[in-house]
């Protein structure tokens, strides 16, 4: 049969200048449950799918608070998401400890991307087996960044990582032009519709599989902005959500869009 | 590819009988596969342009950034992987600190294309890495004032050894391209990634070789490069454009590496588009 000699180790170019093994870290991603960020202007959400390994065991965690004005969802292997998961809340500390503030989002997503570059380019290494969404706030308002085992980090308006993900992503590709605007509400809405998509046919949204993280800049009356920090919500905290995406039947993307239009006219 | 199978080309560092690194080779196969990146360099500055390949709808608009200043005077773009050039980057912002701790003085271009280079090269020599999967452009304008050095007494030599030399001048702009293998050239205009063939061919119709040095201005070299990426580029992906320059200290940028101001790259653009339909009506 034939064999792939260039998949070995994160250090072999195939001839057409690929590195296998990072590719195939990136397939580890699509083996986690799928999670789903949006931003608007004033906020920016996570919501995650958390999967039990039986019928009586806990819920995988998918949520993970990082500072006040940071949180990851992640998808792939958990283990490898605490590691760093726990860098960056070092970083993010040192940050307030040497600077006196809170790390702007981007300059956290640039130090874990190079931290995972490394891991491509050295014998006896091997690439992170997870990818995250990474959302938070900061001077210049909330922001959405992908972060992929190969060390690639882009900043998003709205993604979708994870096991059928692609289905999420379409949803929010076709909604993309809201998200803007919306309101807290409103963006938490589109990301629960975004994951429904993703849903295998008899399994829907419960309290307990599914998780809601949010983080904003709030008008105060004087005009001055400030940052709501980042809150994960599960269980009966969901409840009111989901109930509010339940209506939308088969196809939801058709009935999820007159909904949120009704939503605007009533505001 | 004959030297597939043979082995030789399983590891880097090694040498095929008839001397070549093939795990180099394949790294530039990876920068062919990247998005195009161009600098010129002009009578007055230089110009830096990349086409960044829109791979998701849900990407954020001009918010991701591919040009990389990495000291005041210096900017670099590359084509390949991404993560990789951002590895060179933050490695190129550490050569140029540590050169202005040592020497209180700004590094000069060919200096930091020298270190980088240098630092490429490394990646060549041990089976315990593989080689950059870039094509690095570094841009810079040394300045031509003589920067005084702190604690110094006087002007230094007026002859011989470090001394002056009447009527000769230093600094300006400059532009080095580095490869995988580490080898690099000093350029006029230079390109690389996916539409290097057709931006080469472009480039070498402008005036910028001439025994007088460069005809071209910056302004002009923005419209130029703006429309070259243009050319080079494959029609049915959409792509964003990403331009920086550096002019001399009497010039638009004071000497400092800055964005293309946004007006001037949307006037590029539509000329560029302007030019692309001309070009489809003949």
């Amino acid at each position: 049969m034939f064999r792939n000699n260039y998949d070995n180790d994160s250090v072999t170019f195939s001839p057409q200048g690929r590195i296998f093994q990072v590719e195939y870290a990136a397939e580890a991603v699509k083996q986690g449950s799928v999670v789903v960020g949006i931003a608007s202007k004033t906020h920016v959400v996570l919501v995650a799918i958390k999967r039990n390994a039986e019928e009586l065991s806990s819920y995988q965690k998918k949520l993970f608070p990082i500072d006040e004005h940071v949180a990851i969802a992640i998808a792939g292997l958990t283990s490898d998401a605490r590691v760093l998961s726990n860098f960056m809340k070092q970083q993010c500390l040192g940050h307030r400890l040497t600077f006196g503030r809170s790390m702007p989002v981007r300059t956290l997503v640039e130090i874990i991307g190079s931290k995972a570059q490394i891991n491509t380019q050295h014998y006896g290494k091997r690439p992170y087996g997870v990818g995250l969404l990474v959302a938070g706030v900061d001077d210049h308002g909330p922001h959405l960044f992908e972060f992929q085992p190969s060390g690639m980090t882009e900043e998003m308006v709205a993604f979708a990582i994870g096991a059928r993900s692609q289905m999420a992503r379409t949803y929010l590709e076709k909604n993309i032009d809201k998200f803007a605007d919306c309101d807290r509400e409103e963006l938490i809405r589109h990301g629960l519709r975004a994951l429904k998509e993703s849903l295998v046919q008899d399994r829907e949204l419960t309290i307990d599989n599914t998780s809601v993280g949010v983080s904003g800049v709030v008008k105060a009356e004087d005009g001055s902005s400030k940052v709501e920090p980042f809150q994960v919500y599960d269980q009966q905290d969901v409840t009111a959500w989901i109930e509010s995406v339940a209506d939308d039947k088969e196809g939801g993307a058709g009935t999820g869009e007159t909904e949120a239009e009704g939503m605007e006219v009533d505001s | 590819m004959t030297s597939i199978g043979t082995g030789y080309d399983l590891a880097n560092s090694i040498f095929s009988p008839d001397g070549r690194n093939f795990q180099v080779e394949y790294a530039v196969k990876a920068v062919e596969n990247g998005g195009t990146s161009i600098g010129i360099r002009c009578k007055d500055g230089v110009v830096l342009a990349v086409e960044k390949l829109v791979t998701s709808k849900l990407l954020k608009p001009n918010a991701n950034k591919r040009i990389a200043t990495v000291d005041r005077h210096l900017g670099v773009v590359y084509s390949g992987m991404i993560p990789d050039g951002r590895h060179f980057i933050e490695r190129a912002r550490d050569e140029a600190r540590a050169w202005r701790d040592t020497f209180k003085t700004p590094i000069a271009t060919a200096d930091l294309a020298s270190r980088m280079g240098g630092y490429m090269q490394a990646y060549t020599l041990y089976q315990s890495v593989r080689p950059f999967g870039i094509t690095a452009i570094v841009g810079g304008f040394d300045s031509a004032a003589e920067t005084p050095v702190d604690g110094e007494v006087g002007n230094g030599p007026a002859c011989g050894a470090g001394g002056k030399v009447a009527g000769k001048t230093h600094g300006g702009p400059f532009l080095y391209m580095i490869e995988p293998s580490g080898l690099y050239w000093g350029y006029y205009g230079a390109a690389t990634g996916k539409g290097r063939q057709a931006a080469k061919a472009e480039l070498e119709k402008l005036d910028l070789g001439g025994p007088g040095g460069p005809a071209l201005t910056m302004e002009e070299a923005v419209k130029e490069a703006a429309r070259i990426l243009y050319v080079a580029h494959d029609d049915d992906k959409e792509f964003e454009l990403e331009m920086t320059w550096i002019s001399g200290a009497d010039g638009p940028t004071k000497g400092a590496h800055h964005e293309v101001p946004k007006a001037l790259r949307e006037e590029a653009e539509r000329l560029a588009k302007q030019a692309q339909e001309e070009k489809m009506e003949e």
